[in-house]
């Protein structure tokens, strides 16, 4: 298999993963974008290395530079990290409403807002399930964490974006 | 609505697009492989020290004098 292949390989199985790994983790879809790259970068630049791994060691590369990165993104945003909780605080205005695609564009904000608000092994979590698809045992693998500890946290995480849509819900459907 | 469906829809704006998947892959292809990256074999020393100590023993020999 010629060079190219072989990486358009790796990309397609574990891009969507890594980018909702990302877009969990910084909140961003866009910065998540580019730290996607950058750990792409790296199995361009080494895969005659990941070329001889198995499977589950070429995943656990991938996640391992991943989380690397990550690290290094969260020290660098550190100083922006006060802001961002405010915004994540500031409520929802809710504006009358002019049509169906406009209540379901504020009820995706409400969502979006409610899931920056989670801490932050929640909102990875709940990320990488809901963006990527993956079961509770293929996250807990990639975060490597016990499979009951991915199950605990999208309870709770599901369980916060319930109570948040429902104050949403809750003027309107309650008169 | 239920709770998944509003976490899919949510999902679905967070989503990498195809499009800019391809984008980004792209770009990555196109970024030459430091050379380091293509070192050779850890084997490679091992049989070329073989082969030159050979090469080197062979050419110590005395010449086969003409009858």
């Amino acid at each position: 298999m010629d060079r190219e292949a072989e990486f358009r390989g790796l990309y397609q199985a574990h891009r969507v993963a890594v980018h909702a790994y990302f877009t969990g983790r910084t909140g961003d879809r866009d910065a998540a974008a580019d730290l996607m790259q950058d750990v792409f970068l790296r199995v361009w630049q080494h895969l005659d290395q990941l070329a001889d791994m198995p499977g589950d060691g070429q995943r656990a590369w991938i996640f391992t530079v991943a989380r690397n990165l990550s690290v290094d993104a969260h020290r660098h945003r550190h100083t922006q990290a006060g802001t961002e909780q405010a915004l994540a605080r500031e409520p929802v205005r809710r504006e009358q409403p002019a049509s169906a695609t406009l209540i379901a564009a504020e009820r995706v904000a409400v969502v979006g807002q409610a899931i920056r608000g989670l801490p932050e092994q929640q909102r990875v979590t709940l990320t990488m399930a809901a963006a990527s698809g993956l079961t509770s045992g293929e996250i807990a693998d990639r975060l490597g964490v016990p499979a009951g500890t991915v199950r605990y946290r999208l309870s709770l995480a599901r369980r916060s974006l319930a109570e948040a849509l429902l104050r949403y819900d809750g003027p309107t459907e309650g008169q | 609505m239920s709770l998944d469906d509003d976490l899919a829809a949510w999902a679905a704006t967070v989503r990498l697009r195809d499009s800019e998947a391809a984008a980004i892959f792209e770009q990555i292809v196109a970024t030459p492989v430091p050379v380091t990256a293509l070192r050779l074999h850890p084997s490679w020393w091992r049989d070329y020290t073989a082969a030159f100590t050979a090469r080197m023993i062979a050419s110590t020999r005395p010449a086969r004098r003409a009858a």
